[in-house]
């Protein structure tokens, strides 16, 4: 019975739902865990316990803030365009969930094994600048205005440094397909690019947190002077879906960072292989980098747009243009070594 | 913003306050409009009630207006129809970062009206809270620089030393903010017999972890230098021209110190450098800041070892009826230079106040400097000038 029901479950209609379900419990949860580990990490960095009132030690507290946002009222300014003002949190919210598709968890356990994954991913990060867009041309406000045109220009500068730093690991592969990017990475931790393509990963590390707009690069909410920027106006769940979506892409900044970097789900050690609970290691080496993410928002101060700018195109492009063709001539040179 | 709200928004600032802005509307090389943000008075990152008028051209400021007034509460007037000693209260809420200074000058002014003895122990006791409350002062105007850089956490450190400090106020004086400790012609009460070796403990222990906690974090952060140099940025000639007093005049290279240069109540008994900067910009004026906590250690530590015996409330007559005159004190406050002037006509209550609040003064540096800035910068200049709308508004 059960093999019929998994014959019946595999058609083309019940595997879109299913795909679809697995991705908003994946993505939502994994915003509230990260709202959560926010304010933990945040802290224990300046010396407090973060929220710890409701049970367990504080643990349930984005449960509460679900409920608290859910009642809250969805204020839109007067004067706003209203549809391009609803419809911008879910333009930022689909793309963050939506790569999840190509993401592999552990052999085999992947959604869509797509043989062109890697622009996959670059194509659907490029449309939350869309998003970022529309909220703060339809916030009709200066502040939003102004993080919005910010939001712009970040985010398609910092796209290049993005798709350069992938295009290393490309070459080496041979394929765009992120699972033929983890089955390359097999046999041990050396055999991981993040050694031979460590400035690339210093270029997709840093491009990334500008991509997800967090700390050293929050200049589209830039609070301390235009005061949340593009979210200015939003409330209850049109706000927290856009939280939501940040914290999502933040997550998955780190799953493709651990993917492409780091092995995906390989073991560091051959004798660790779990088999299909290698989703553990993949868990543990996105919580890494998502913990480095947290851990720099709150020690760091924040960038100026032009300082931006220059770091972005006269730092990090030719960097990763110098490591592209130091790559591509290693794998020229050494065809055998790389196989 | 439309031509008739411009023209009510020019009238109530009294005409062009910077004078930059000749055409209302002003367009560019491409025949773009420039965008007015008003940042404020209720703004997330602006220090107290202030409203900046900022005229934009993309992320440049072509003018920038401030507007005071949202905290006013009439001190000088109120302290018209009050009784000497009953002002003393009234001075707390000047300038609520400094709220001994704000005492200390009214004090010294009316002393010097009426001529009276200080014993020195009071005097000893006045230093000593003075540079507490420059510590508790100037170590939360490092963390709001960094909070409006963006950094979160410095900010919490500085409260925890804040609130350290306030806990040792609490234990001399009764009170966390609002002190009226120092009254007229002494102290209030003299120190609690523990109070002394905690303060002692206290200020060894900042001492050693100023460096942790603060500099080696913030001081070579390559962020806070790229945001921090060069913004701001002020000449001694101009910083004497606008009147500047305190961090922001020190950071330019101008040695000006009300402590050295006109000494009053125990500082000619202790000894301590001025520190100064050349750079005159946001950078600058951090390390002014950080400097000034080394010195205000160094100054409490001196007094401590010293600490003179007596009383502590001067020969003063049950009702202060001063004679007829005028009676000025100034004290080095952590904002610059803050200076009281009363008047008397021989009743109990003065005649008229003034307080020359070093926030008020400091601010015109604003209009002067932040247009060619781009917006973000507003914040690192507002760090220079540190100002507290109760001093500004009074």
């Amino acid at each position: 019975m059960i093999s019929t029901l998994l014959e019946y479950y595999n058609q083309e209609p019940f595997r879109f739902l299913t795909a679809f379900g697995a991705i908003l419990f994946l993505t939502l949860n994994l915003a509230a865990i990260l709202t959560m580990s926010e304010r933990k990490v945040a802290g224990y960095i300046q010396g407090r316990f973060g929220p710890n009132r409701v049970w367990p030690r504080g643990l349930l507290q984005p449960a509460a803030d679900v409920v608290k946002l859910f009642t809250k009222e969805n204020l839109s300014p007067s004067g706003s365009d209203l549809w391009i003002f609803l419809a911008a949190p879910i333009a930022m919210f689909i793309p963050a969930a939506t790569i999840w598709l190509v993401v592999p968890f552990a052999p085999g356990l992947v959604i869509a094994d797509l043989n062109i994954a890697i622009l996959f991913f670059i194509s659907i990060t490029s449309i939350g600048a869309l998003g970022v867009i529309m909220a703060g041309y339809g916030s009709r406000s200066n502040f939003s205005l102004l993080g919005a045109l910010r939001g712009a220009g970040q985010l398609i500068s910092y796209e290049v440094p993005l798709i350069l730093s992938l295009l290393g690991i490309a070459i080496l592969t041979g394929s765009l397909s992120l699972v033929d990017v983890v089955d390359a990475q097999a046999g041990g931790f050396w055999n991981w690019y993040i050694w031979f393509q460590l400035p690339m990963f210093v270029a997709f590390y840093v491009a990334g947190i500008a991509e997800v707009k967090r700390i050293p690069f929050d200049l589209p909410e830039g609070e301390s002077e235009i005061v949340g920027g593009f979210m200015v106006e939003y409330s209850g769940m049109t706000w927290a879906l856009i939280q939501a979506s940040e914290f999502a892409l933040m997550g998955l900044m780190s799953a493709i960072g651990a993917t492409l970097f780091f092995g995906g789900w390989q073991p560091p050690l051959a004798f660790l292989d779990l088999g299909t609970f290698n989703w553990i290691w993949f868990g543990l080496k996105t919580s890494l980098l998502m913990f480095t993410f947290l851990w720099i928002r709150w020690t760091l101060p924040r960038l100026r747009m032009d300082q931006l700018m220059d770091l972005g195109w006269k730092v990090l492009v030719p960097l990763t243009i110098l490591w592209l063709f130091v790559t591509a001539g290693a794998v020229l040179a050494f065809p055998s070594f790389f196989g | 913003m439309l031509e008739s709200e411009r023209v009510v928004e020019s009238a109530a600032l009294g005409g062009r306050a910077t004078g930059r802005l000749t055409n209302p509307y002003v367009r560019d090389e491409f025949g773009l409009e420039t965008m007015d943000l008003n940042v404020g008075p209720q703004h997330p990152a602006m220090h107290g009630l202030l409203r900046l008028i900022v005229e934009l051209d993309g992320e440049t400021i072509v003018r920038c207006d401030p507007v005071m007034g949202y905290l006013h509460r009439c001190q000088e007037k109120i302290a018209e129809n009050r009784m000497y000693p009953a002002v003393i209260p009234l001075t707390d809420r000047l300038d609520y970062f400094a709220n001994m200074h704000m005492e200390h000058g009214y004090c010294l002014a009316v002393e010097d009206l009426m001529g009276l003895e200080i014993p020195p122990r009071a005097d000893a006791i006045r230093v000593l809270m003075c540079e507490l409350m420059r510590l508790a002062s100037h170590l939360p105007s490092i963390g709001f620089l960094m909070l409006e850089l963006g950094a979160f956490t410095p900010i919490l450190y500085a409260f925890r030393e804040r609130e350290r400090i306030q806990t040792i106020f609490e234990a001399v004086t009764g009170a966390r903010m609002m002190f009226h400790y120092i009254r007229i012609g002494g102290v209030k009460a003299d120190l609690p017999e523990d109070i002394p070796q905690k303060i002692w403990d206290y200020v060894e222990s900042l001492e050693a972890n100023l460096d942790r906690d603060f500099v080696d974090l913030i001081q070579g952060n390559e962020i806070f230098i790229t945001r921090t140099r060069g913004v701001g940025k002020v000449t001694q000639e101009e910083a004497v021209e606008m009147g500047l007093t305190g961090p922001p005049l020190r950071s330019t290279g101008v040695d000006f110190d009300v402590r050295l240069d006109y000494p009053y109540s125990w500082y000619p008994n202790v000894t301590f450098d001025v520190i100064t900067d050349t750079q005159g910009d946001a950078e600058a004026a951090y390390r002014v800041r950080v400097g000034e906590i080394r010195q205000s250690i160094r100054i409490v530590k001196q007094v401590l070892e010293n600490l003179p015996e007596g009383a502590v409330m001067g020969d003063v007559p049950r009702r202060i009826r001063p004679a007829e005159g005028e009676g000025f004190g100034r004290v080095e406050s952590p904002r610059g230079e803050f200076a009281v002037h009363v008047v008397s006509d021989g009743s109990d209550i003065p005649y008229r106040v003034h307080y020359r609040d070093p926030s008020f003064v400091n601010m015109q540096f604003l209009q002067e400097i932040v247009p060619g800035h781009y917006l973000p910068d507003v914040m690192p200049i507002m760090g220079i000038v540190d100002p507290v709308s109760g001093g500004w508004d009074k």
